[in-house]
């Protein structure tokens, strides 16, 4: 099967500092795969790299197949590639619903959004409808009038996840989706990903520091040290490794 | 309470817009010919203000070379003005064209790599490049200007001819453009197109990954408001009937500036305000001479400290303030109390 996502040989580097050296990864489709590494190992470039949010100096991305190297974000978005940011990022001056409805217009091939629609005052009911639909899946209905500025932050986090869910994307790219949040918020949060993983049949590369978050959603691990990946496996074969062990997991898990 | 919303109703843009378009109405009815005339530059600085407005509060692109798509827009109507039997609808337009085209032109230029601080200055630069380009233009005038612009008359397909050269029915010519012009902007502020500036406003980092092509809506929305720009500059051509190139210099970029500041940008309202309240202190002072500046730069100052929203700002902020004295007084109920702090948890 051709995987959702599959980078190869990714190098980049800042100036002398060389962040990522040959990395490469396969997502399979309807799976969930987790990148975890130190602080400084260059998940979050890898990230941007896979997002189009800055670009590789060597190596491709394939979407779908696809090769997708040279598309900035924004396209690769309209290929069916989602994501959210590690920390949240919604339209704070606008309401919830209206975030999730911008997201819905903004979506490639949506046939709401027609050229006669582009000065629709009003955003017609079906897409305040769908809009609602998506808040529900995130347990955000009841925040639709408030300003998105106001939410505090496990919701402003739900919100954002809603607006990349509004898109439709095949794949999701995670950054971090349990930063910040309280111990109860990430019980919530795993469920909800579990669920969307499972009833969605969506993809999800995710990077994450917490590891009982990681073994409870990854159906694949891939470790970063240095930018390079020093393991990839199952989530059991990652637990057993005595190197990623001596890197990364470190005393307290040994 | 949110400037772009979808869900709430904007009722109060009704009766504001009929209040305005009244207002305009009665002018030529209680003022003399010198009013009449400033009213029909307050029009014409109207649509020059809202124009600038969609880029500067609603997309939050900061652009100090306006003047130039106004300039692009009066020159190219002045122009179109000049022949023996002119077409009134034809200048219109190619001063509308003339505005998006410059404006499209530079934004190309300018958008390409720069944004925030470097935008702002390739278009005051670029700006001052055609103020330079006009002056020294012999078929535009030079310094001296672009002179013998002819009010036409035009013909209602047989049934009336409107005669522009009267200074009333001119006014009122620009009365219905600008209210077209207001409506058109008013539906694209709100629309679609409307949140997705508003969007690339507030974080053109997420706007971009919801697969908005952010350079590309900037650069539509950027010619569109050179288009708006060249449109007033078209309307100022036969008002003015001489075309100095003042009108392409960067203290004329300043105007729709202090404008939006003034009236409040966050409001598709402020720049009217702003253009009302400016002209308005200006006309009032006008006999005083040196007091005019010190009157307008002390209101400015006191504006800009006083309302951060400018005057729209100040209006809606203090609309709330009695709402929500409302809301208290109906939660001293004890029983309303505890129902709101459960909608609040």
């Amino acid at each position: 099967m051709t995987p959702s996502l599959q980078a190869s040989g990714i190098y980049k580097s800042y100036g002398p500092v060389s962040v990522l050296k040959d990395v490469s990864l396969n997502v399979a489709p309807g799976t969930t795969h987790a990148v975890i590494g130190p602080n400084g190992a260059g998940k979050t470039t890898l990230f941007k790299v896979l997002s189009g949010e800055v670009f590789a100096d060597r190596g491709s991305v394939l979407i779908e197949g696809r090769d997708a190297s040279a598309r900035p974000g924004f396209r690769r978005v309209r290929d069916g590639v989602g994501r959210t940011f590690q920390v949240a990022r919604v339209f704070g001056e606008v309401s919830v619903l209206d975030n999730v409805v911008l997201a819905l217009e903004a979506r490639a091939g949506n046939p709401q959004s027609s050229a006669w629609q582009w000065l629709g005052v009003r955003a017609p009911a079906a897409l305040v409808g769908e809009a609602r639909d998506v808040l529900a899946t995130v347990n955000l209905e009841r925040r639709a009038d408030d300003l998105a500025g106001v939410l505090a932050y496990g919701e402003r986090k739900r919100l954002e996840l809603a607006m990349t869910l509004a898109l439709r994307p095949r794949m999701l790219l995670l950054d971090e989706p349990m930063a910040g949040m309280s111990p109860g918020d990430r019980v919530e949060a795993v469920e909800l990903l579990n669920r969307i993983s499972q009833e969605m049949a969506m993809s999800i590369l995710l990077t994450e520091h917490d590891m009982s978050v990681v073994f409870a959603l990854a159906d694949h691990v891939t470790v970063l040290n240095y930018g390079e990946v020093i393991a990839s496996g199952a989530p059991e074969e990652i637990k057993a490794s005595p190197l990623v062990r001596e890197v990364y997991l470190g005393h307290d898990h040994a | 309470m949110n400037p772009n919303s979808i869900s709430t109703t904007r009722r109060a843009d009704i009766p504001i817009f009929a209040a305005l378009l009244l207002l305009f109405l009665s002018v030529p009815v209680w003022a003399d010919p010198g009013l009449v005339f400033l009213a029909g530059v307050a029009l014409v600085q109207i649509v020059f203000a809202l124009s600038f407005n969609t880029i500067f509060g609603l997309a939050g692109m900061v652009s100090f070379g306006h003047a130039a798509y106004f300039a692009s827009g009066a020159y190219a109507a002045g122009l179109m003005l000049k022949g023996s039997d002119p077409s009134l609808l034809q200048a219109l337009a190619a001063g509308g064209l003339a505005g998006g085209a410059m404006a499209c032109a530079i934004g190309t230029v300018a958008l390409r790599r720069a944004s925030g601080n470097y935008f702002a200055i390739l278009t005051l630069a670029l700006a001052e490049l055609l103020h330079i380009v006009i002056s020294k233009s012999t078929m535009l005038g030079r310094e001296d200007g672009l002179t013998g612009i002819v009010r036409p008359r035009i013909d209602l397909f047989g049934l009336v001819t409107l005669d522009l050269t009267q200074g009333t029915t001119l006014f009122y010519l620009l009365l219905v453009l600008a209210a077209l012009f207001g409506l058109g902007a008013w539906l694209m502020w709100h629309g679609s197109f409307g949140r997705v500036l508003a969007a690339i406003r507030q974080d053109p980092d997420r706007a971009a990954f919801l697969g908005i092509n952010v350079h590309r809506v900037r650069l539509v929305a950027f010619s569109l408001s050179g288009m708006g720009a060249g449109l007033a500059g078209a309307m100022y051509a036969p008002l003015a009937q001489l075309l100095t190139p003042e009108v392409a210099h960067w203290s004329y970029s300043a105007l729709p500036i202090l404008f939006c500041l003034l009236g409040g940008t966050a409001s598709y309202w402020g720049p009217v305000a702003g253009v009302l309240v400016f002209l308005g202190l200006e006309h009032a002072t006008r006999n005083i001479v040196g007091l005019s500046e010190i009157v307008i730069g002390a209101t400015l100052l006191f504006v800009v400290l006083a309302f951060p929203g400018g005057l729209a700002g100040g209006i809606s902020r203090m609309a709330r303030r009695r709402k929500s004295v409302v809301r208290q007084v109906a939660t001293r109920n004890p029983a309303a109390m505890a129902a709101s702090k459960e909608v609040d948890a």
